[in-house]
C-alpha cells in the first residue's frame, strides 16, 4: 500500500469515527450505548475548536514562520461581529422610524438599533417601534446566524488583511510583539466599550439553532449538543481540507521558502507581501470562523478569551503536537483539550492529596518545557516523518552508489 | 537578444557613498567578471541590479523595460537571477523542493508535476540527483552551492549574477561550477561573476569590470584591465588576494 493511500485510509477512518461518536452519546435514544453524556460532547465542541485554531496557526507560524501572537484576537473579531450583528440589527417588513432603517429590496427594511439614540438598554428603539410606529403584523427577525458567523468570518480576513499588511517588515521578536499589543488594545477596546459590547459582563448571543433542528429524524432543542458538534466538526474538517490542498499546493511550497529565506525567495521570483499578507487572511478568516461558531455555541463572549493564557493555550498545543504539520498540530489540541479536562480528577497518595484542577497546568507547562527542549518538532510531527521519509536514505546512498 | 543597460548609477548609506556614478551595458551572452577589493561595492551593485536595494540615482533597463523600480520578483521575472555570496539555500525543503520554487513562481498556472523531469535533469547535469528527496539542510556547502545554481536554471533568466561561485569549493565542484557556467553561458545566457580568485576570473571571463571604491575604474578585455595602471595601483599589484 503506498503511503498516499495509507494516509487517505487512516484519514477515512477518523471522519467515520468522529462522525459517528454522537451514536454512543446519550442524547441519541436507542441508537447506541450511552457511553457518552453531554459533558464529553461538550468537550468534543472545544476540542475542535482547538483544533481549527492549532492547526490554523500552526499554517501561520510552522509553515510560513509568521510568529504571531495575534490569532486568538482574529477569533474574537470572528465571534464579537457575529454577537453584535445580532444585538444591533434586525430586518422588518415596515420602517421603524426610531431607529436607522435602510430599506432593502423586497420591501424589507434593514434596521440598525441605537444609532440614532432613541431608546434605553432595558426598551430598545425597535421595542418601543413595536408599540408606536410599526404597523400591527409587521415583522421582525434576527440575521440568520450562519449569515452573521459569514460576516465574522469575513471581518476576520479583514483584520487579516490590515495586520499582515502592517507587519510586512516586522520578524520574529519585533512580530510577536506587534501582534500581541494588537490583542491587548483589542481586549482594552472590548473592555471599556461597555454600551457597544457589554465589557467585562459579557455579549450574549443566539445559540446556534434558535428553534431547534431535526437530524436523523429527531427533533433537536437549542441547547442539545448533537447539532452543533456536527456544525463545529464539519468547520473542521472543512478547514483541514482547504489547508491540505493549499500545503500541497504553490501556496505551501510559497510560504515555507519565505520562512526559510525571504530575500532569496524574492531573488527567485515568489511575490513574498502577497503571500505573506495572504497566509495571515486566510488563517485569520479560519480563526473568525471558529470564533464566530464557538460564541454562539456557548452562548456568550467577553473579552477574556483574548487573555495572554489563552493565546499560548493554542501555541502550546501547536508545539507539542508539531509545529510543522497541520494534523500534528491539530491532533495535539484535541488531545490536550481532553488530557487537560481528565488531569482534573484529583490523586491522593497516602495522606496528601493533590488538587489537580490547580496542579494540571503545572504538569501541562512541564510538558511544554520538555517538549521544547527534547523535541522541538513536537511529539507527532516527528512520527509522521519517520512514516514520511521511510527509505529515502537507502535511496539516496542505492542512487549514488549507481551512478559511481 | 539580451541588452542590460545600467545607467549612472548612485548608492549612499547614510553619508557613505558606495556606488558613483556606475555605468555600463552587456549586450547578448557576454561573460564578465567583477573584482575588486572588499568594501568596492560589488555586493550592492548586484543587489542594485537585482531588485533588493533600490539606487540612490540613476536607471537599470533590461531589454528596453525599466527594471531598477521593480521588486526583486518582478526582476527575476523579468529574467535576471542571482546567486548569494553566502549560500541561502531553502534548508529545510528538500532538494526538488528548492528546484520547483522559481519554476512555479515563474508559471501562474504550472503545476509540480510539469516540472519535475526539467528537476531531475538540472540535478544530473549538476551531479546531485542522488540527493533530490533529501532535505537541503542536509547536503554539504559545496552541494548547497550547486543547489543554487541549479535553481537558476529552473528559473531560466537571461543574465545570471553569481556572487563568489568558487569560494570554499572543493576543486572537484570547482570543476562542476567552471562547466556550468561555460555550458549555460553557450546556450545564449549572459553572466556576471564576482569573485576574488584572480586565476578562474581572468581565464573564464572575456570582459573585466573593475570597482574600487564605488568607481568602476576600469572595464574592458582581461588581459588589457590587467596591464591598466590604476587598476594596478588600486587592486592588483598591491594586494594578490
Amino acid at each position: 500500500m503506498s503511503r498516499a493511500v495509507l494516509y487517505r485510509v487512516a484519514g477515512l477512518v477518523a471522519v467515520v469515527i468522529l462522525l459517528a461518536l454522537p451514536l454512543a452519546s446519550a442524547e441519541l435514544d436507542g441508537l447506541g450505548p450511552l457511553v457518552f453524556n453531554s459533558y464529553f460532547m461538550h468537550l468534543a465542541i472545544t476540542a475542535f475548536f482547538y483544533a481549527i485554531l492549532a492547526s490554523s496557526w500552526s499554517l501561520l507560524a510552522g509553515y510560513a514562520g509568521q510568529f504571531s501572537f495575534g490569532h486568538m484576537a482574529f477569533m474574537a473579531i470572528g465571534g464579537y461581529t457575529t454577537g453584535l450583528i445580532g444585538k444591533f440589527i434586525r430586518f422588518t417588513t415596515a420602517p421603524t422610524e426610531l431607529c436607522a432603517d435602510i430599506p432593502l429590496p423586497g420591501n424589507w427594511w434593514l434596521v440598525i438599533l441605537n444609532a440614532r439614540r432613541v431608546g434605553t438598554i432595558d426598551e430598545t428603539c425597535i421595542d418601543m417601534a413595536k408599540t408606536q410606529t410599526l404597523p400591527s403584523g409587521a415583522l421582525i427577525i434576527f440575521p440568520p446566524v450562519w449569515a452573521s458567523i459569514a460576516m465574522g468570518l469575513v471581518m476576520g480576513a479583514t483584520f487579516g488583511l490590515l495586520v499582515g499588511w502592517l507587519v510586512l517588515r516586522l520578524r520574529s521578536a519585533y512580530l510577536a510583539l506587534f501582534t500581541i499589543g494588537f490583542s491587548e488594545i483589542l481586549r482594552a477596546a472590548l473592555s471599556a466599550e461597555i454600551p457597544i459590547t457589554e465589557g467585562q459582563s459579557g455579549l450574549e448571543l443566539l445559540p446556534l439553532f434558535p428553534s431547534g433542528i431535526n437530524l436523523f429524524g429527531q427533533t433537536f432543542s437549542d441547547t442539545s449538543k448533537i447539532p452543533p458538534y456536527y456544525a463545529m466538526l464539519l468547520l473542521f474538517l472543512l478547514v483541514m481540507l482547504l489547508m491540505t490542498w493549499l500545503a500541497s499546493s504553490r501556496f505551501g511550497l510559497f510560504i515555507r521558502a519565505i520562512r526559510e529565506d525571504e530575500e532569496a525567495a524574492a531573488a527567485l521570483g515568489v511575490n513574498i507581501v502577497r503571500y505573506k499578507v495572504l497566509v495571515f487572511v486566510i488563517t485569520s478568516a479560519l480563526a473568525a470562523a471558529a470564533g464566530a461558531l464557538q460564541a454562539h455555541y456557548i452562548g456568550i463572549i467577553t473579552p477574556n478569551i483574548l487573555i495572554i493564557l489563552q493565546m499560548s493555550l493554542v501555541i502550546a498545543m501547536a508545539v507539542i503536537g508539531g509545529l510543522e504539520n497541520i494534523y500534528a498540530a491539530s491532533v495535539g489540541a484535541l488531545v490536550i483539550t481532553f488530557a487537560l479536562e481528565l488531569l482534573r480528577t484529583n490523586i491522593a497518595i497516602g495522606p496528601i492529596r493533590i488538587d489537580m484542577s490547580l496542579w494540571r497546568l503545572v504538569f501541562f507547562g512541564l510538558l511544554l518545557m520538555l517538549t521544547l527542549r527534547f523535541q522541538r518538532n513536537g511529539l507527532l510531527f516527528p512520527l509522521l516523518e519517520r512514516l514520511n521519509r521511510a527509505g529515502i536514505a537507502e535511496e539516496t546512498v542505492a542512487m549514488r552508489d549507481a551512478s559511481n | 537578444m539580451l541588452k542590460l543597460n545600467v545607467n549612472n548609477i548612485c548608492k549612499n548609506f547614510g553619508g557613505l557613498q558606495v556606488l558613483k556614478d556606475v555605468s555600463f551595458s552587456v549586450a547578448g551572452p557576454e561573460l564578465i567578471g567583477l573584482i575588486g577589493p572588499n568594501g568596492a561595492g560589488k555586493t550592492t551593485l548586484t543587489n542594485i541590479l537585482d531588485g533588493a536595494l533600490k539606487p540612490s540615482s540613476g536607471t537599470v533597463y533590461m531589454n528596453g523595460e525599466r527594471i531598477d523600480t521593480r521588486p526583486a520578483y518582478g526582476v527575476a521575472r523579468a529574467g535576471l537571477g542571482r546567486t548569494f555570496q553566502v549560500t541561502r539555500a531553502f534548508r529545510r525543503m528538500t532538494v526538488l523542493e528548492n528546484l520547483l520554487i522559481p519554476a512555479m513562481a515563474m508559471r501562474a498556472t504550472a503545476r509540480k508535476r510539469d516540472f519535475e523531469q526539467k528537476a531531475q535533469e538540472v540535478l544530473e547535469f549538476l551531479t546531485i540527483a542522488h540527493l533530490r528527496n533529501e532535505y537541503a539542510r542536509a547536503l554539504s556547502g559545496g552541494q548547497q552551492k550547486l543547489l543554487e545554481l541549479g535553481r537558476l536554471l529552473m528559473l531560466d533568466p537571461n543574465m545570471i549574477i553569481l556572487d563568489e561561485p568558487f569560494a570554499g569549493v572543493h576543486p572537484r565542484l570547482m570543476e562542476v561550477i567552471y562547466r556550468y557556467i561555460t555550458e549555460v553561458n553557450a546556450q545564449g545566457k549572459a553572466f556576471i561573476i564576482i569573485s576574488h580568485d584572480m586565476d578562474t576570473i581572468f581565464t573564464l571571463s572575456r570582459r573585466l569590470l573593475v570597482l574600487n571604491y564605488g568607481d568602476l575604474i576600469a572595464d574592458g578585455d582581461p588581459q588589457i584591465v590587467r596591464e591598466d595602471p590604476t587598476v594596478k595601483a588600486a587592486y592588483l599589484g598591491e594586494d594578490e588576494e
